[in-house]
This record gives structure tokens, sequence and C-alpha cells, in this order.
């Protein structure tokens, strides 16, 4: 059995790792992990609701 | 008729080889060495030395990402002509660049780490996006490390680094109030990187391109205000240049989406314009290849180039408190109609706006 990991996968817009369970020679098993947070819900709480398409626009 | 005496403007443009196999006239080539003299602001003298830059040797540049959303990868890769994108990845080295790198996984790292051993004080930095500090820098990692550490070596060995977007430049969004991961600057995190910053949201590809022009023109960086921005981009106030701005010494304001004034064009001030407290060039370089900007497309200027904008500049649609230079209790009218009885008086408050920084709003 071998582990796979692929991080950073390039040629996307933002940060994603994969890691993948090989064994005799197939993918048996897969994770995917998103490496970047910025917490955009988070800030936008309490703002005016007006506002929201410019934060949320940045995603 | 011959511009100059030699025309280092051929040499180079035959130099760079390639250039007629990427649909790259002499013309294009030439319109380009002048449009970058003209954004620099250095006289017409200089065209050939930047002509003859560009045709010298390849430097290395690595372009990283970190709390970003790919906004000034796009703007500097979106140019529909053979002109900024093509002229920047042919007279540079671009070894690593996760949007648009061929490598990823360990060979990625590999391309940048080449890059960094052996290149090392030599290579030039692009940073796009913020770097997380909260929790040991978590909320940012690649390849299994975090931002803040790649950044730290990358940076720190770099001969530059060009911080662009206000995320990179000044903590942009994700710094936005709570800042729930502790985002900063690159300035910030790598305090001993020698950093040039270019805000904005995005930064307008032209002023990347500028930078890096200058830098193989003269070998240094351009001039920089306090804020580490070039004066050369942000050296003047968008209010000063707006296309509106015979509209607001004329007291003619927009008072509400699609009246009368809004579909004249008139000044958009009363609808929350953050121009009076902008520095950038927008007006004259706009977005998209000059195509545009917001304020010529109908919507007030957010201040996307000041730091902490997100914070200090919102709600978006509020009018700014009062006009720098004019007293609070001054109305739009006012303001325009002050303006317009009075040159003198508007000549003093344009001369003092640059001396006031930006506040908070009431």
């Amino acid at each position: 059995m071998a582990k796979l990991v692929i991080d950073p996968i390039t040629r996307i817009e933002g940060h994603l790792r994969i890691e993948a369970k090989v064994e005799g020679g197939k993918v048996v098993d897969a994770w995917s992990s998103s490496t970047m947070f910025r917490g955009i819900e988070i800030i936008l709480k309490g703002r005016d609701p007006r506002d929201a398409w410019a934060f949320t626009q940045r995603i | 008729m011959k511009l100059f005496p030699v025309d280092p403007l051929q040499e180079a443009a035959e130099s760079m080889g390639a250039l007629g196999d990427k649909g790259l006239s002499r013309r294009d080539f030439m319109k380009f060495c002048t449009g970058m003299a003209a954004l620099l602001a250095l006289p017409a003298s200089f065209i050939p030395k930047i002509a003859e830059a560009l045709g010298g040797k390849k430097p290395y540049l690595v372009w990283l990402e970190f709390q970003d959303c790919c906004g000034n990868t796009e703007a500097l890769l979106r140019a529909s002509k053979p002109t900024v994108g093509d002229i920047v990845l042919d007279i540079l080295s671009v070894d690593y660049h996760e949007t648009i790198m061929a490598p990823a996984g360990k060979q990625a790292e590999k391309s940048l780490m080449d890059v960094v051993n052996n290149q090392k004080g030599k290579y030039l930095v692009v940073v796009e996006g913020s770097i997380p500090m909260k929790d040991g820098g978590v909320y940012c990692c690649i390849g299994g490390r975090s931002a803040v550490d790649i950044a730290r070596e990358v940076c720190g060995n770099a001969l530059a680094t060009i911080a662009v977007g206000t995320c990179a430049a000044y903590g942009g969004i994700p710094a936005a109030l709570p800042n729930p991961t502790g985002a900063v600057s690159v300035k910030e995190a790598v305090p001993g990187a020698t950093v040039i910053n270019l805000p904005g949201c995005p930064v307008n590809a032209e002023n990347i391109t500028a930078c890096i022009v200058h830098y193989l023109t003269f070998g240094s960086l351009p001039n920089t205000d306090k804020l580490g921005r070039p004066y050369f981009a942000y050296g003047k106030r968008i209010h000063d240049n707006c296309e509106r701005r015979a509209h607001f010494d004329a007291g003619q304001f927009v008072r509400q989406w699609g009246d009368e004034g809004h579909r004249q064009g008139w000044c958009l001030y009363e609808m929350g314009c953050k121009g009076p407290e902008t520095f950038k060039n927008c007006p004259t370089i706009k977005y998209n290849e000059g195509t545009s900007w917001p304020v010529q497309a109908g919507h007030g200027c957010i201040g996307c180039a000041e730091p902490n904008f997100w914070d200090t500049m919102t709600p978006f649609y509020r009018r700014l408190p009062k006009v720098p230079g004019v007293s609070i209790e001054s109305t739009a009218d006012k303001v325009g109609a002050g303006l317009a009885a009075a040159t003198a008086a508007g000549l003093v408050i344009h001369g003092i706006g640059r001396a006031i920084s930006p506040k908070k709003e009431e």
C-alpha cells in the first residue's frame, strides 16, 4: 500500500491538497483538503448588507 | 522618419527573437515601451533605454499565493492583446506560479526551491494574498508548510518582493475586522524583506509590469511613499484626476441609482464614492487594458488601494463625512458651489488634500 500526496495542486485558483491511498496500482481511498481559510463569513457578520457583494466577490 | 539616431528598439525587438512568433510586432513592442515610459512618468528619451533593458537577460521571478482570491493573477493574465501578459511572461523567467505552472506537488516545490537556493539574493518575488499568523500560521499551508514559513524563506532571500493587491500589501480582506486568522501583510510577516506595495483590489496589471520594467531598466524598484507604494502609481488622488470631477465642481451629483444625474454621468460623491480619500492612478490607466474603471462604469470608488479599506471605507454607500479641506457641515452642494465660485479656493483645497490622512467614518 502506498500513500500519494499532491500538494500544491496547481493550475487551479486557490489552495488544494490531495491524498490518495493506492493498492495494487489502484486508488482505493482519497482525501482532499482546502489548505487556506480566511473566514469571510465571520468577517461579514454585522456589516451593511449592501456591502456584502464586495466581500463575497473576493472569495 | 526615425525616432532615434540609433534604433535600439529594432535591436531589442530582434534580440527578443520569438516576439514575431507570438504575434508581437515591432510596433506593438514600441507602443508597449512608450506606454511604460508614460506610466512611469519618464521622458521620451528613456524609451530606447527601456527597450534595450527588455531585450536583456531574463530575471528569475517566483509568484507566491497565500490568502488570496487569485484576482491579481487574473488581472495580469487577462490581457487580450499581446501586451502586458505576454511581454511580462516573455521578459521574465517565471519559475513558480501555482495557477499557471505545469508541475504540481513535489515537483512544484522543487521549482521554487531551485530558484531560492540557486539564485539567492538575485530573484524577484511577487506575493499575492495575506499571511495568517494566528495559531501558528495553520490557516494557509502549501506543501505542508505554513505561508509565513514559506514567505520568510522565499522573500527573505530575494532581491526584492512585490506585494500585489491590498491583501499582500496591507492584509486586505482576511485582515478585515475581526481578522479571524490573524492575517498580516508581507512586510509585517517578513520585516527584513525588501518590499514594494502595489495595493488595489485587484491591482492594475500595468502597475505590476511598470515596476518590473523599472527594475529591468534602472536596476532598482521605483521610489515609494510612507506606505511603501510607488509614487508613479499612487502619488495622486483619484478625486483629483477623476473624469467626473467637473460635475463635482459644478455641484452636479447623482442622488439615486438610475436617476437623471446617474444617466448623465454626474459625480458619485453623494452615493458614497471614496475617490476623495484614495490614492491611485485608476482614472488614467483604468482596468482591462484601459477599457474602463469603476467610476466610468457608474459606481463610486470603494477605496480599494488604501490600508484597511474594508473597515475604514465601509459602508461603501455612505457618503464620506467630509471632503478633505472642507468643513464638516458642508453639503456636497455647498462644496460644488463654493469651488465653482472660487477657483483659487479650489486650488488651496487640492493642495492641502494630500496632507489629510484617511480617517474613520463617524
